[in-house]
C-alpha cells in the first residue's frame, strides 16, 4: 500500500523558533534535519510491524507520531532509540549513517527515549536513578555529591523533583520528570516521549508541554507519541500518522483538523458526542450515605461522602487523581472496608460486604489497573472469562465446575467482545493488549446487571479501544444500569456524563447536571476553590 | 502481547544468523526439547565415562535392562517411585500458588516419626494400626509445616527459609528419638528404633513392592481432577497466577495459603509413614534418601502439569534405580549423582532452546512460515 | 566470662565457610541470580583444597585452588543460567546434586590422607589482650580475619559507595532499567555468579583447611544450604550476612561447649539449636511488626531468579 506523502518542507510554519518564540525568525529559521529514517522495516516472528516507513525529524520541532495501538509508533521509536534493530532501511543522525546495537549507542548519538512504562529502579532515590550507568558519575559516590549534581540538573532543565526522594514515593508525573532528566543529562538532543500524557492529569500535562516548548526553543527535537488528537494538535509542529505499520501522511499541525486526523488514523469516520439523559426522576441504585474510609496507607480518604447514582444514568466523577476517587470506586465494589456510613445497592445494605456480594448484586467493575487487577495473564482465556461468574449455578455445582457450560460461556463472551484468540485454552498473555482490554470490559459488562463502576476506563487506550469501552458503558446505560465513571480526563467526563460530581480531598464538593456544567467552574472545584454554584448547586446528593 | 510484538533476541555477535523467539511454544515442543536435553546430557556423560575407560553403551544397556527389563527391577523402581512421587506432589500443590515448600524432607521425617510412635508401641489389629499410623503421619507432616504456613499467611514471612530450616531440625529430632529415646537396645548392629509392629501389605504378587505405591497414584489422579474441574482448584490457580485478580474476584487468599500448605505437609508426612511401614520398618535418620530433594526437582521440572509430575517422578526414580543397578558394575553412586546433575542441566537448557529457533537475518520470508 | 570466649573462639572458624559462601551468594543475588547449587560449589571447593592440601605445605595454594574450582563451577552455572537463560532453580539444583556427587567421587578413597597444609591462628598483638573477646576475636587464622573483617567492609563499600555498586544493585532490582541506561546486565550477572561461587569455593576450602582439618564424605553437611538461608535472613546486607553466619556458628559451638562442660543436654537438642534460634529470630520481628508488613520479602532484589530478556514486554 503506497502512502500519500505531504511535502514536509515549506514556509515559516515549519520554522522551529516560530512556535515557541514568535520573535525569532530569519537566521535560525532554516529547517535543519536532525534524525532521518528511510524505508524502515521490521517484523516480529514473521509478522510485519513496520513496512517501508520514513520519518524525518527537524531540529527544534515537536514532531508528533500519531497512530492506534499496533500502528508501529513504539516499534519505530524503539528502533531510533537502539532497543530494536531494523530489518531494513537506513538511519542517519546529523547526516551520518548509524546503526544502533544498544540503547547506549543511541544515547551516544543523542537520541534518548522516555518509555510509557518507566524504567526506573523503584527503591532507589531520584539522584541514584539519574546517575545509573552513567560514565560521568564519579567512581566513588557520596550521597551529598549525587544530590548536588542532581539539583544542578534540575535547575538547568527546570524539571522540579526532590533528588532525595525514593522513586516509589513519587507521583507518576514526578517519575516522568526523573526519566526526562535522566535522558537529558546524558546529552540527548532528540527526545522521544512515548504516550507521556497517558498517566498525567490535565495540569501535569500542561507542565509537560511547557517543558517540551523550552526544550525545542533550545534547538532540541522532541518526538511526541500519542493517540490523543487534541494534544497532538496543541503541541505538535508537524504530525506523522502511522497505520498498520505504514506511513500514511506527514503534515503541518496548522493545516489539519482532529476529524481529519482521526480518519487518517483509523481509516473511518468517528462519532464525537454522546446524547444526554435527564435522570433526576429515576430510582437510585448505588448510594453512599455518610461514608468514611481509609486509603491503603491508613489515611482518611473519604470524609462523610454522600452520593447517589440513578438508574440509566452516567455519573461522572471529576477530580485530580488522589482525591479519594480510587477509594470511592473500591468502596462501591467491595474492595475496600468502610469505617463509617452505609453503602446501599438497589436497596440492599452492602456496607461490609466483600467483592463477591457486590458482583452478585450486579455491580460490574472496570478497575484502575485493568490488566494488573482484572486478569490472570498466565492463565488460559477460558479461566479469565469465567473469573467473575464461576460461582453461579449455571457454571458450577458446590464443588465441581461444569466444564461444558464454562466453555460455552467463554465462547459467547469471546465472540461478543470480538477477542481474537487462537483458542479458549491459549494463554491470555499472548493476546494483544487491546484484546485483553476488550475481554475485561465485556466480562464486567456481563456482571453489571444493575450498576457499573468504571475507573479511568480509557486511560492508556487508543482511539478504537477507548471507543469500545465507551460503547460498552453506553450500552449498559441503555439497559438501565447506574454507571459511575471516574476519570481525571475532563474531556471524557464532559463527553460521557449525564451528571457530574467533583471530588476534592475526599469530599464531594459539587454535583451538576452536565448541561449546567462549566469547564472553568469544574476546574476551580477540582483545585479546591469554591465556585458559585449553579443548577443543582446546593444539593448534596 | 500481540503475535506481532514478540521480538527476536538480539545476538551480539554474528550478523547472518539470529535467534528468533517463537511466539507460542506448545507443550509438545517443550517435551521434545527436554528429551533432547536429556539425551544430550547422557551422551556427554557417556563420552566422559568412555574416556575414563568404561564402556558407556553397555552400561546404558545394563541400566535400562536392570530397571525395565525385568519385573524385579520395575518393582525396585516402584519402591523409589513411591516416596519421590509423593514428595513431588507435596511440593507441586503449593507451587501452583507460587508457594515454595522446601521442607517436604522434614515433613517426611516427622510423618515417619509420628507413625513410628504409633506403630512401634501399639500391637493392635494390623489394618487399624496402619490407618492410625497414616493419620499420625499426615498429622505429623501438617504440624511441621504449620508455623511456616501461618507465618507466611499472616506476616508474609518467606516460606523458603522457614521450611528449609525446619528440615534440619526434623533430622535431629528423629536422630534423637531413634538413637536415644526409642533406641532398640536389643539390636547390636543396627542403630535405630525397633521394628514397627504393623507392616504394609505387599503389592499383589510381589515380595518387594508394597501397596503404598497406590497412594501417590491416587493422590496424583485426585490432584489432576481437583485442578481441572473443581472451584477450589480453579481458585488456587487464580491466586497463583495473579493474587490481585484473586482478590478482585473475591477469593480469600490468606485462608487458602494455610489450607494448601497444610495439605502439602500432610502428603509429605504420609509419605514418611508409607516408607516406614513399607520398606524401612525401622526409624532412623537415614530413612530418607533425599526424597525431598528429588521430589522438589520433579516439581520444578514438571511445572503446572500433573501428568508431568508423574512422568518426571518415574524418570527420576528410574535414573536413581539405574544408578543403584550400575553400582554392582563398579560405578560409584557419586558418579551417578554427577550424571543426575548433568541431566538436569540438559533439561533446563533444552527448555530454553524450545523457545527459540535459528533464523537467518534478512531471510525472514522463509523463516516467517511456521 | 570465659563461656562467651569459648563459644566465640570456636564459632568464628566454624562459621567462616558459611560467611564466605553467604557473602558470595549475597553478591550474586544482588545482581538478580539465585544459585541453589551452593552446596555443590562448597563441596567442590572443599575436596579440591583437600587434595592439594595433602600434596603441598602451602595452605594459601590450596585455598587458591579451592577458590578457582568454585569460580569454574560458578562460570558453568552462569553460562546456563545467565547466558542461555535456563531455569535458575533447575540449574542450581543440578549443581547442588551434581557438584556434591562429583566432589564425593573425587575424594572417595582419599579420606585417610594426611592434610599437610593447614591454616593456623595468627595472633594480633595488643588487640588480643582485650578482656573477654580479645582471645576469641584476634587469635584466628588469616582467612577468618578476611571473612569477618575485610570482606564485609569491602562489600559494603563497593555496594553502597561506588558507581559500580550502584549499577550492580540496579541490575538486581530492575534489569530493564539498568539496560536502558547502558549497564551490561548479562555481563554483571555472569561476573557475580562467578565471583559468588569463587567465594563459596573458598569457604569450602577453609572448612577443610582451617576448621575440620580433614575431609570425609559429607564434611560439608549443609553449609551451602545454610548459606542460602543466611542470605535471606540478612536481607542481603553485607554486615548482617556475616553476623548471621556467626550467630549460626555460635549456636553450633554452644553445642560443643555444652558437651565439653557436661551440661547434660542431649546432643541432638544442641544440634537443633542453631536452626531454632535462626527461625525464632526471623519470626519475632515479623510478628512484632504487625500484620501486613512485608518483612524480608520486600528486601529481596526485585528481579531475583527471573532471567532477563531485553525485548520482553
Amino acid at each position: 500500500m503506497r502512502s500519500r506523502r505531504t511535502s514536509s518542507t515549506g514556509p515559516s510554519r515549519v520554522c522551529p523558533a516560530s512556535k515557541a518564540d514568535p520573535g525569532e525568525a530569519g537566521a535560525a529559521c532554516r529547517a535543519v534535519p536532525g534524525v532521518v529514517a528511510r524505508n524502515i522495516s521490521k517484523s516480529f516472528d514473521g509478522v510485519p510491524a513496520l513496512v517501508d516507513v520514513d520519518l524525518e525529524l527537524l531540529r527544534g520541532e515537536v514532531h508528533a507520531l500519531l497512530g492506534e495501538n499496533g500502528a508501529g509508533k513504539t516499534t519505530l521509536s524503539n528502533i531510533l532509540a537502539g532497543i530494536y534493530r531494523a530489518d531494513g532501511g537506513r538511519l542517519e543522525v546529523d547526516g551520518v549513517e548509524r546503526q544502533f546495537h544498544s540503547p547506549a549507542q543511541a544515547i551516544a548519538s543523542g537520541i534518548g527515549m522516555v518509555h510509557q512504562h518507566f524504567k526506573l529502579v523503584a527503591p532507589m532515590t531520584v539522584a541514584e536513578n539519574i546517575h545509573l550507568g552513567w560514565e560521568a558519575t564519579p567512581r566513588r559516590i557520596k550521597r551529598r555529591a549525587l544530590v548536588e549534581r542532581t539539583a544542578g540538573l534540575i535547575d538547568q532543565f527546570g524539571l522540579r523533583v526532590d533528588p532525595e526522594a525514593k522513586v516509589w514515593q513519587l507521583s507518576v508525573g514526578e517519575q516522568q520528570r526523573v526519566e526526562i532528566l535522566r535522558v537529558l543529562a546524558r546529552g540527548a538532543t532528540t527526545l522521544i516521549l512515548d504516550e507521556p500524557t497517558a498517566v498525567l492529569t490535565t495540569a501535569e500535562a500542561g507542565d509537560l508541554f511547557n517543558v517540551m516548548r523550552s526544550l525545542t526553543a533550545a534547538g532540541r527535537t522532541v518526538v511526541f507519541i500519542s493517540h490523543k488528537l487534541n494534544e497532538v494538535l496543541e503541541i505538535g509542529d508537524r504530525i506523522t500518522v502511522l497505520r498498520n505499520g505504514h506511513h500514511v501522511v506527514t503534515c503541518d499541525a496548522a493545516g489539519v483538523t482532529a476529524r481529519q486526523l482521526a480518519r487518517m488514523m483509523t481509516g473511518e469516520e468517528r462519532e464525537l458526542s454522546v446524547e444526554h439523559r435527564d435522570t433526576s426522576a429515576n430510582l437510585p441504585v448505588l448510594e453512599l450515605r455518610g461514608v468514611t474510609a481509609r486509603s491503603a496507607r491508613g489515611l482518611i480518604a473519604l470524609h462523610d461522602v454522600d452520593l447517589v447514582v440513578r438508574r440509566g444514568e452516567i455519573l461522572g466523577v471529576a477530580g485530580v487523581s488522589g482525591n479519594g476517587q480510587s477509594e470511592l470506586a473500591e468502596v462501591l465494589t467491595g474492595l475496600r472496608p468502610v469505617d463509617g456510613g452505609e453503602v446501599v445497592v438497589s436497596g440492599q445494605r452492602l456496607t461490609h460486604a466483600g467483592s463477591r456480594r457486590f458482583a452478585d448484586a450486579g455491580v460490574g467493575n472496570i478497575p484502575e489497573d485493568r490488566i494488573g487487577t482484572g486478569l490472570v495473564r498466565s492463565a488460559p482465556v477460558l479461566d479469565n472469562a469465567i473469573l467473575r461468574h464461576y460461582r453461579s449455578p449455571e457454571l458450577s455445582g458446590r464443588v465441581a465446575l461444569k466444564r461444558r457450560a464454562t466453555v460455552e460461556f467463554a465462547r459467547r463472551l469471546v465472540e461478543k467482545a470480538r477477542v481474537r484468540t487462537p483458542s479458549l485454552h491459549s494463554m491470555t498473555s499472548i493476546l494483544s493488549g487491546g484484546n485483553q482490554q476488550r475481554l475485561i470490559v465485556h466480562r464486567e459488562a456481563l456482571v453489571a446487571t444493575s450498576a457499573f463502576v468504571a475507573m479511568h476506563p480509557s486511560r492508556g487506550l487508543d482511539v478504537h479501544a477507548a471507543q469500545d469501552v465507551q460503547a460498552a458503558l453506553l450500552d449498559a446505560r441503555e439497559k438501565g444500569c447506574a454507571i459511575l465513571l471516574v476519570s481525571d480526563d475532563l474531556d471524557e467526563v464532559l463527553l460521557m456524563s449525564d451528571r457530574i460530581a467533583v471530588m476534592y480531598e475526599g469530599r464531594v464538593v459539587g454535583v451538576f447536571d452536565r448541561r449546567d456544567a462549566d469547564r472553568e467552574q469544574l476546574g476551580l472545584l477540582m483545585g479546591g476553590h469554591d465556585a458559585p454554584l449553579t443548577g443543582e448547586g446546593t444539593e448534596r446528593r | 502481547m500481540t503475535t506481532a510484538d514478540t521480538p527476536p533476541l538480539q545476538a551480539s555477535a554474528g550478523r547472518s544468523w539470529r535467534l528468533a523467539r517463537r511466539s507460542g511454544v506448545t507443550s509438545r515442543q517443550t517435551a521434545m526439547a527436554r528429551i533432547a536435553g536429556v539425551l544430550g546430557a547422557l551422551i556427554i556423560a557417556g563420552v566422559i565415562l568412555a574416556l575414563s575407560g568404561r564402556n558407556a553403551p553397555s552400561l546404558l544397556g545394563k541400566a535400562l535392562d536392570g530397571t525395565f527389563g525385568e519385573r524385579q527391577g520395575l518393582e525396585e523402581m516402584g519402591l523409589l517411585l513411591t516416596p519421590i512421587l509423593m514428595n513431588a506432589l507435596a511440593v507441586h500443590i503449593p507451587l501452583r500458588m507460587k508457594l515454595w515448600n522446601i521442607g517436604s524432607e522434614g515433613q517426611f521425617f516427622m510423618g515417619a516419626w509420628a507413625a513410628a510412635g504409633v506403630g512401634i508401641y501399639w500391637g493392635g489389629p494390623r489394618y487399624v494400626v496402619l490407618v492410625v499410623m497414616a493419620l499420625a503421619g499426615m498429622a505429623g507432616g501438617a504440624m511441621w509445616i504449620l508455623v511456616p504456613a501461618l507465618a507466611r499467611a499472616r506476616w508474609q514471612v518467606n516460606e523458603i527459609i522457614t521450611t528449609l530450616l525446619l528440615n534440619f531440625i526434623a533430622i535431629q529430632w528423629v536422630a534423637w528419638f531413634s538413637f536415644d529415646l526409642w533406641r532398640d537396645r536389643a539390636a547390636a548392629v543396627v542403630q535405630s528404633t525397633p521394628v514397627v509392629q504393623a507392616r504394609l501389605p505387599f503389592f499383589p504378587g510381589s515380595s518387594t513392592l508394597y501397596v503404598g505405591i497406590f497412594v501417590p497414584l491416587v493422590i496424583a489422579a485426585a490432584t489432576f481432577v481437583v485442578f481441572r474441574s473443581t472451584r477450589w482448584g480453579y481458585e488456587v490457580d487464580v491466586i497463583g497466577g495473579n493474587p490481585r485478580a484473586a482478590a478482585f474476584a473475591g477469593i480469600r487468599v490468606t485462608r487458602r495459603i494455610v489450607a494448601v500448605m497444610l495439605i502439602s505437609g500432610a502428603i509429605a508426612g504420609l509419605s514418611g509413614m508409607l516408607h516406614l511401614a513399607g520398606p524401612a520398618q525401622r526409624l532412623n535418620s537415614s530413612i530418607s534418601n533425599n526424597y525431598g530433594l528429588s521430589g522438589f526437582i520433579v516439581a520444578a521440572l514438571a511445572g503446572s502439569s500433573v501428568v508431568g509430575i508423574v512422568v518426571g517422578a518415574v524418570f527420576i526414580a528410574s535414573m536413581l534405580h539405574a544408578g543403584i543397578t550400575l553400582q554392582s558394575d563398579g560405578l560409584s553412586v557419586y558418579v551417578v549423582a554427577a550424571v543426575y546433575g548433568l541431566v538436569l542441566v540438559g533439561i533446563a537448557i533444552g527448555e530454553v532452546a524450545a523457545r527459540f529457533r535459528v533464523v537467518r537475518s534478512g531471510d525472514l520470508d522463509a523463516a516467517g512460515a511456521r | 566470662m570465659t563461656l562467651v570466649t569459648d563459644i566465640l573462639q570456636t564459632a568464628l572458624p566454624a562459621s567462616t565457610s558459611v560467611a564466605l559462601a553467604a557473602s558470595g551468594e549475597m553478591l550474586n543475588e544482588r545482581a538478580g541470580t539465585l544459585n541453589l547449587g551452593l552446596e555443590g560449589v562448597v563441596s567442590l571447593g572443599a575436596v579440591s583444597a583437600f587434595i592439594v592440601g595433602t600434596n603441598t605445605t602451602n595452605p594459601f595454594l590450596a585455598l587458591a585452588v579451592g577458590t578457582i574450582v568454585g569460580a569454574v563451577a560458578g562460570a558453568a552455572f552462569a553460562t546456563a543460567a545467565v547466558l542461555v537463560r535456563a531455569n535458575q532453580v533447575l540449574t542450581g539444583l543440578a549443581l547442588a546434586v551434581g557438584g556434591v556427587g562429583l566432589a564425593n567421587q573425587l575424594g572417595n578413597g582419599r579420606q585417610g590422607a594426611l592434610l599437610i597444609s593447614r591454616f593456623e591462628p595468627v595472633e594480633i598483638p595488643l588487640l588480643s589482650d582485650i578482656p573477654v573477646v580479645g582471645q576469641a576475636l584476634f587469635d584466628q587464622d588469616p582467612v577468618v580475619y578476611f571473612a569477618f573483617g575485610v570482606l564485609p567492609v569491602a562489600l559494603w563499600f563497593v555496594l553502597f559507595h561506588t558507581r559500580h555498586g550502584l549499577n550492580l544493585r540496579a541490575v538486581g532490582e530492575n534489569p530493564a532499567a539498568a539496560d536502558a541506561v547502558g549497564v551490561n546486565v548479562s555481563g554483571m550477572r555472569f561476573a557475580y555468579a562467578t565471583i559468588g561461587a569463587a567465594l563459596a569455593g573458598a569457604g569450602g576450602a577453609h572448612l577443610v583447611l582451617g576448621y575440620t582439618q580433614n575431609w570425609s564424605i559429607g564434611v560439608v553437611s549443609g553449609a551451602g544450604w545454610v548459606s542460602l538461608a543466611v542470605v535471606i535472613f540478612a536481607a542481603w546486607r553485607p554486615f548482617l550476612v556475616v553476623l548471621g553466619a556467626l550467630l549460626f556458628g555460635a549456636m553450633t559451638s554452644l553445642g560443643f561447649v555444652a558437651q565439653a562442660r557436661d551440661w547434660n543436654v542431649p546432643s541432638y537438642v544442641l544440634a537443633m539449636l542453631p536452626y531454632i534460634v535462626t527461625l525464632v529470630l526471623i519470626l519475632i520481628p515479623a510478628g512484632l511488626a504487625g500484620f501486613g508488613r512485608r518483612l524480608r520479602g520486600s528486601a529481596a532484589p526485585g528481579s531475583l531468579a527471573i532471567p532477563y530478556f531485553r525485548e520482553d514486554r
